[in-house]
């Protein structure tokens, strides 16, 4: 071997590395989002036909690589005539035609068997309302008296739901077009503002399975994800109950009293907890269509029974606890997830730091000088200049809302 | 020293100066007048000075110069391009239209000049020099007249329907179509049929039309529609039970059943029924997400005319006067369908209950909540 050729070879050594790193990963066990890990009966169906489609596709591409690295070998230019050249081979033409074609065909069959499969809504048994906007889901569930729902239920962050219930997600959006994806339990769909397009989730083990939006939504895309949380009938019909149960003020005197009147003159602007009332009895009603690009803002009701907060960007509880309902076996799940957010559990720093300045923790379009062409709504959370006197105030009142 | 066209020009030029000052002084400044005869005078001044200029294009000048295979053929452009020039500076103190109208006919004149006057330089034989102007021009001036012929015949035909009644409109239609069958038939069957009587039907059926548009215009359009339009026929909001004199016209149009919409409304034999996209069960409350614009099909199964109307809540109009907001699909006939859009800005539990009904029919709801 010359020199040059040498060089050659320690030259493309180089990217040995990352190309050994992009395999290697793929062995990560700390993968939420894995696409090959179905974990229920849609994904799985997904994940029937993923699995030989790659296999043939592989192997497909394993032939030709093989022949053209061999082509390119074996003919490489090393001086010698230019060999005589024809033109067509029909024989090989057609037959280079006709095996892409059935493999297509055969693959085509099967792919279309399976949309057909996934859009199936005569079995759903209940149902979620799903609505993106920048850059968070919004979860809502109309009345179903057969899981205890005899009231609408409006959360967002985390997609409560019950183990091996067929789940069907209506999806919309209120600004523009996201799409939601929990890859191991189904495939994306895309939420369209003025549409509704159905998208169905089942799960066969309690736990959390994690998504994010896979449509590009602008400036903080990447930061809106989602989390659904499979509980048990029993532990499901449990999180009903406690997101039915009225609204407790905070006792009177306590530093979470306080923090009622924060929320009441700052964040009731936009965010609605039900229940919620004035100093003069009536309901405070939160007005997000005066304030938000997309009418719309997470409602704080229950905020504690939720892991989650910022459209599921950060989580609302400390690393240690999360570790404990992320680790939990299928059997204590529920239970644990149940639990909510304790004082001692609750992710004080990023809960702190959000308060104080949202649009440093997330970027969002919150800065009103620039904000001339919405007419001054705001897209996400905007910075609320709040004392950190009143910060020790309002979270002592979130910590009330479970 | 004064050519005979200058002289034209010139003489032009200070009658539109002797204008002018006649026009200020007894009849009155108007800004339109005003800029119309300074306009003249401007082209007066341009055309005088080009004549002068150009001695009159004098042909034995040209001759005893050598340079007559530059002379440039007649051309109309240079009137034209003078009405335009006027029309757009009349215009700019008028109305838009009349501005953009001359500004493109000024823009044509600098197209159809520029490529005839570089056309006849293209050789000496004044045949050949035509056919090359004809080659670049005519793929534009042939679909561009014929748009502008279309959209005036279509124009005065509009304006003769929107004046004439109903009844009249449609004899009227029937005679026009069948008169333009006729002559397309003639036409088609008799190849040879020589051009000009071609031109005659064309050109009558043409001036008949535009005279008839014409005519229309300065009558306005038929009562009936001046009525409508005055009711707001386009922002129909009578929710009651009773027929709208025009609200409820043409309610027949139907909307497709796989518009993504929210819910589906049934008014089967007097029973309102619900469901829900993607649910296989009807429902007893449908559910709307706040803020977000949410459609709803109402489908017509029922013998007669009705309509659904959406209760939002209420608006306190005065002190203790509240007002009941309603939406609703207009009044549709058994077996059709409409789409009712609705947007909730308040959740349920600020302005009370939210729900569906048929107007005139009492015990028929289904609830709406707002979460």
């Amino acid at each position: 071997m010359n020199v040059n050729r040498l060089s050659g070879v320690l030259r493309g050594l180089k990217f040995a590395p990352v190309a050994g790193l992009v395999a290697l990963s793929g062995c990560a066990k700390n993968a939420p989002q894995d696409t090959w890990a179905p974990a229920g009966p849609n994904a799985q169906t997904i994940d029937d036909l993923q699995k030989p489609v790659f296999a043939v596709a592989g192997i497909v591409g394993l032939i030709v690589i093989t022949a053209v690295a061999y082509a390119l070998f074996k003919f490489r230019d090393h001086g010698q005539p230019i060999p005589e050249q024809t033109h067509g081979k029909p024989v090989l033409e057609i037959t280079l035609t006709i095996i892409p074609a059935l493999i297509l065909t055969v693959i085509g069959v099967f792919t279309f068997r399976t949309v057909f499969d996934l859009s199936k809504t005569s079995d759903t048994e209940m149902i979620i309302n799903v609505t993106g906007q920048q850059w968070w889901w919004e979860y809502d569930y109309p009345v179903q008296n057969e899981f205890g729902i005899d009231k609408p239920i409006i959360t967002s962050g985390q997609l409560v739901f019950p183990v091996g219930t067929k789940v069907m997600l209506r999806q919309t959006s209120r600004d523009v077009i996201h799409s939601y994806w929990i890859p191991k339990l189904n495939g994306k769909r895309d939420a369209v503002p003025g549409r509704v397009h159905l998208n169905r989730l089942e799960a066969d083990e309690p736990g959390i399975y994690a998504g994010q939006c896979t449509e590009f939504c602008g400036l903080s895309h990447a930061n809106m994800r989602m989390e659904a949380v499979a509980l048990s009938r029993e532990d499901f019909a449990k999180w009903v109950s406690q997101q039915l149960t009225a609204y407790e003020a905070p006792a009177e005197g306590t530093l979470a009293e306080e923090g009622e009147t924060v929320f009441l003159n700052q964040c009731v602007r936009c965010h609605q907890v039900n229940g919620l009332q004035r100093p003069d009895g009536s309901p405070a009603i939160a007005a997000p269509d005066e304030n938000v690009v997309s009418g719309a803002a997470p409602n704080l009701t229950k905020f504690m029974t939720r892991n989650t907060f910022a459209g599921a960007m950060f989580d609302l509880v400390n690393p240690q606890c999360r570790a404990n309902v992320w680790g939990a076996t299928k059997e204590t799940f529920g239970e644990k997830y149940l639990v909510g957010v304790s004082a001692e559990c609750l992710n004080q720093t990023d809960l702190r730091s959000w308060l104080r300045n949202a649009p440093q923790m997330k970027p969002m379009y919150a800065n009103p000088a620039l904000l001339t062409g919405t007419g001054g709504k705001y897209r996400g959370m905007p910075y609320l200049g709040l004392t950190e006197n009143d910060i020790e105030k309002l979270v002592a009142y979130l910590l009330t809302l479970r | 020293m004064f050519t005979t066209s200058s002289k034209f020009y010139l003489a032009l030029t200070v009658l539109t100066v002797v204008s002018f000052g006649v026009y200020m002084v007894f009849i009155g400044p108007s800004s339109i007048g005003a800029t119309a005869l300074v306009g003249l005078f401007a082209v007066g001044i341009l055309f005088s000075w080009l004549s002068l200029h150009t001695r009159d294009a004098d042909a034995d000048d040209e001759f005893a110069s050598g340079a007559n295979a530059d002379v440039p053929s007649r051309s109309i452009w240079p009137l034209v391009g003078a009405v335009g020039t006027v029309l757009a500076l009349v215009g700019t103190v008028t109305s838009p239209l009349f501005f953009i109208l001359g500004l493109v006919i000024v823009i044509a004149v600098f197209v159809e000049w520029g490529i005839q006057a570089w056309a006849d330089r293209a050789s000496s034989d004044p045949v050949y020099n035509a056919s090359v102007r004809a080659k670049i021009l005519h793929p534009i001036e042939f679909p561009v007249l014929a748009a502008v012929g279309l959209a005036v015949v279509i124009l005065s035909f509009a304006e003769i329907m929107l004046a004439v009644e109903r009844s009249a409109g449609a004899v009227l239609f029937i005679i026009v179509s069948s008169w333009v069958l006729a002559a397309g038939t003639v036409v088609a069957l008799r190849p040879t049929l020589r051009r000009g009587v071609v031109t005659v039907i064309a050109v009558v059926g043409t001036v008949a039309m535009v005279a008839g548009g014409l005519l229309a215009n300065s009558v306005g359009m038929r009562a009936e529609l001046v009525e409508a339009a005055e009711e707001g026929h386009y922002l129909h909001r009578k929710c009651g039970p009773e027929k709208d004199k025009y609200g409820d016209k043409l309610a027949l149009e139907t909307v497709s059943a796989r518009s993504a919409v929210i819910a589906i409304v049934e008014f089967v034999d007097g029973r309102l029924i619900a469901s829900e996209q993607g649910v296989p069960m009807p429902r007893e409350v449908i559910t709307i997400q706040r803020s977000n614009p949410s459609s709803i099909i109402f489908r017509n199964r029922t013998d007669g005319e009705f309509r659904l109307v959406a209760v939002t809540g209420k608006t306190e109009v005065s002190e203790g006067v509240f007002k009941v907001d309603e939406r609703c699909t207009q009044l549709i006939p058994s077996g059709a369908e409409q789409i009712l859009t609705l947007t909730m800005l308040k959740p349920t539990m600020q302005t009370g209950d939210f729900f569906l009904k048929i107007a005139g029919v009492d015990g028929q709801q289904v609830e709406l909540s707002v979460p």
